[in-house]
């Protein structure tokens, strides 16, 4: 049959046609990242006042902001409250940056500042911080926006991982304050047994940072820029001990396993079904915010310790201020950094907000914080004095890897199938190393991989 | 053509004259049509090139392309030929890999219901047993007329627990479902497709069975076929061509499974941000900032989907041509 050929062929072109939309998408969207126009900081030449702009998602930003412009003349600060990372915001950044209209200053979390500077979105700003602001931060801050020494951020706080506990319900029931990991376990199981169906804690299925910190506290090391690579270990031995514990706690079924954004957690916290949470110095801030019927009912206490008397600790969460490469007055917003991570009315101006709670990197602005924070919410417990012993335990060294976010969901989603009975912990960590080897290499990245 | 015929035999100048303009006649004739035929295909090339050969040899070209730095990849960047690196890279990543399966398993759940589904519900309104045929169609359509989006919408609405009013009812009648848990997810974004597109496709099916001749039905009614018969062995082989043109259809728009996934994954965290092919380009181009990566991923894709269209079609021509050989 002569006409087989030509069918044949046109629906293969029909084929093809119909398969294209998405090449077709992505061809069209690689230079399409002006979704997002922002003026960009302009010079008016009346009173010689530089205009630079500036992003964050932090809480009690637009404080700090009105504080800052209230007090200078020469710079002035267009500020624009973005949606946080994950919800967008990082999104935002790097569209606006591949358009060349990032804003002047941008608000970067630990573990996305050394992607946001492979990409070159933050600018190398070694030469512009001063001796003095860099003697003011807390080494351990500092060493977390460095890489082969040169400095790409400013750190805005440093938040130890702490404990924050029901002193109500503990009193009710007669439980100790646990100090070691091992009493914490002990911990959970009475309070299986005798809490009235309670649980001690929640594994976070989306806790890729909690899970980090936890790691880090143990010795963990799951990226090390050492010999000019990138070398990967994301299933170490600190991180299988790690993911044993958490692994035996949900087997036994003594913690709750979900995530934290779940209306479920909301639920745990709210109807008072957890005890504890795991989780960084500004949780205080939050919970403060979030749950105002509970005040009164919270204590924090230091992180449970793998070995009592060799003291050590990881962060959970944290901000740092980068200069953007498309900044025309990098000066002008250094200065405008300077000013908010070291300024005492900088950290007044957020405190507040009545949200936050947040440790500063700066040490003398601590005294500050103490001052300035309500204590009411905590039974005027001062926990800015526990902050400051445990920020001092933080393990220097940690480095956040190249594509953190993705390896995070990569892992996040593994931790859910393992909440849900499929795989377990380990696996998870398993899981995100293989899903974040391709793309580092990629990206053109010298890496290794190790399992010790 | 007597000429050619003639010609070794009684090679005389007038006649060899005569074939010569007759020739150029005919030439001159083929031109014309040639140019009639450029011009109404011109549309469809000059869209074919805008819409899909750019885009695709845009994709094609990043894809062999990065901006590196070296070692750490704090330096400089520069752009550099990098040759069949990504795509080495989308090939070992178990999570492109994992994504692959999944839309696999999906084709496999999703194409075999479509396309029985749609077909049986055309059989029902053309046998006429269906009362108010054009409510039922206009009943059956309506749900591709919503955007694929707002259908995600509603469904991830009737999917979540606390304010879904189906695990509501359900609950209260001692059933718990988690329509996005563990198992269920998949089958979940099946039933969004199905409610999407079945209507559709059962139109044209419809459209297909309109154009059975009577006298055919009538003749298979003579010799005594039943109703169900008659759908089944007289009806259904003669819309064979619908039933293959459906299919491959909807074997290629669900290997860019998108939408459905992207959405739910809002509200379940058994879906990730690389559950389809088509998640693992947009995650890798607009989470990970990697563009040669997820150039790469769409080249394999598109190959992927080209692959699999021609195998369908060269499989369903063989079995046309046997079948014809057969009678």
């Amino acid at each position: 049959m002569p006409g087989r050929p030509s069918r044949q062929s046109r629906r293969s072109v029909l084929a093809a046609i119909t398969a294209l939309p998405l090449t077709g998408a992505l061809g069209a969207c690689s230079d399409n990242g002006s979704a997002s126009s922002q003026s960009n900081s302009s010079t008016s030449g009346t009173r010689g006042t530089t205009t630079i702009t500036f992003w964050s998602a932090l809480r009690g930003s637009q404080e700090v902001v009105d504080a800052f412009n209230k007090t200078h003349d020469h710079i002035q600060v267009a500020f624009e409250q973005i949606p946080s990372g994950t919800q967008g915001g990082y999104l935002k950044l790097s569209n606006a940056a591949r358009a060349g209209n990032a804003p002047d200053v941008a608000t970067i979390e630990y573990p996305q500042l050394p992607g946001f500077a492979i990409d070159g979105v933050a600018r190398d700003i070694t030469s512009m911080l001063g001796d003095g602001l860099r003697a003011k931060l807390l080494p351990q801050s500092l060493g977390q926006t460095t890489f082969e020494n040169r400095t790409y951020s400013v750190p805005l706080d440093i938040e130890p991982m702490v404990m924050h506990y029901r002193k109500d319900l503990f009193g009710h029931f007669g439980f100790d304050v646990p100090t070691t990991w091992d009493e914490y376990a002990e911990l959970a199981r009475k309070v299986r047994r005798t809490g009235g169906g309670r649980r001690l804690a929640t594994f976070p299925t989306d806790g890729m940072s909690q899970m980090a910190s936890w790691c880090w506290q143990a010795g963990a090391q799951w990226f090390d820029t050492s010999k000019g690579a990138w070398n990967v270990s994301m299933a170490d031995a600190p991180t299988r001990k790690v993911a044993a514990y958490w692994q035996r706690l949900i087997d036994e079924d003594l913690v709750y396993c979900n995530s934290q954004t779940a209306r479920v957690y909301d639920a745990q916290i709210g109807n008072g079904l957890i005890l504890t949470r795991l989780s960084g110095a500004w949780d205080a801030g939050a919970q403060m915010n979030a749950r105002p019927e509970q005040k009164g009912k919270w204590r924090i206490a230091p992180l449970p310790q793998w070995t009592a008397d060799r003291p050590s600790l990881g962060t959970h969460g944290g901000s740092t201020f980068a200069v953007t490469k498309d900044s025309t007055h990098p000066e002008a917003a250094m200065e405008f950094i300077e000013w908010q991570v070291s300024h005492p009315d900088a950290l007044k101006a957020r405190l507040s907000s009545g949200a936050s709670s947040q440790y500063p990197a700066a040490t003398e602005l601590v005294e500050v914080g103490r001052a300035a924070f309500d204590r009411a919410y905590y039974g005027s417990q001062d926990i800015y004095r526990l902050f400051e012993e445990e920020a001092h335990k933080i393990r220097d060294g940690w480095v956040w890897g190249p594509r953190m976010t993705a390896t995070g969901y990569v892992m996040q989603d593994a931790f859910a199938r393992a909440g849900a009975g499929s795989g377990t912990l380990l696996d998870a960590m398993h899981a995100a190393q293989d899903g974040t080897m391709p793309d580092l290499k990629a990206l053109g990245l010298s890496t290794t991989q190790h399992s010790t | 053509m007597t000429v050619t015929a003639h010609a070794p035999s009684a090679a005389t100048t007038p006649q060899r004259a005569d074939g010569v303009s007759r020739r150029k006649a005919q030439r001159a004739a083929k031109r014309r049509r040639n140019g009639a035929a450029g011009v109404l295909m011109a549309p469809f090339f000059v869209l074919l090139t805008l819409v899909f050969l750019i885009p695709v040899g845009t994709a094609a070209w990043l894809s062999f392309f990065s901006d590196d730095q070296p070692g750490l990849g704090f330096g400089a960047e520069r752009t550099v030929f990098v040759g069949l690196r990504s795509y080495a890279a989308v090939l070992t990543d178990p999570t492109f890999l994992s994504g692959l399966g999944t839309v696999a398993l999906y084709c496999l759940i999703y194409i075999p219901l479509m396309v029985i589904g749609s077909l049986a519900l055309a059989l029902l309104l053309d046998s006429g047993v269906v009362r108010l045929r054009s409510w039922a169609q206009l009943g059956l359509f309506l749900p591709h007329a919503v955007p694929g989006i707002i259908a995600a919408l509603i469904w991830l609405y009737l999917y979540t627990p606390g304010i879904s009013p189906v695990i509501e009812a359900l609950g209260k009648a001692d059933v718990t479902v988690d329509f996005l848990g563990l198992h269920t997810t998949l089958p979940s974004i099946v039933n969004i497709a199905l409610w999407s597109n079945l209507g559709y496709n059962m139109v044209v099916f419809y459209a297909a069975l309109q154009a059975v001749p009577r006298e055919v039905l009538e003749a298979a009614v003579v010799d005594g076929a039943g109703p169900v018969r008659t759908a089944l062995q007289v009806k259904a082989p003669l819309v064979r061509s619908s039933i293959v043109m459906v299919a491959m259809f909807t074997l290629i728009w669900a290997l860019q499974l998108f939408t459905e996934p992207m959405l739910l994954h809002q509200s379940s965290q058994m879906i990730n941000t690389r559950f389809s092919p088509s998640m693992y380009i947009y995650d890798a181009a607009f989470s990970r900032n990697n563009y040669s990566l997820a150039a790469a991923a769409s080249v394999i894709l598109l190959i992927i989907t080209i692959a699999v269209s021609y195998g369908v079609t060269r499989w369903t021509n063989r079995v046309d041509s046997s079948e014809e050989n057969a009678r």
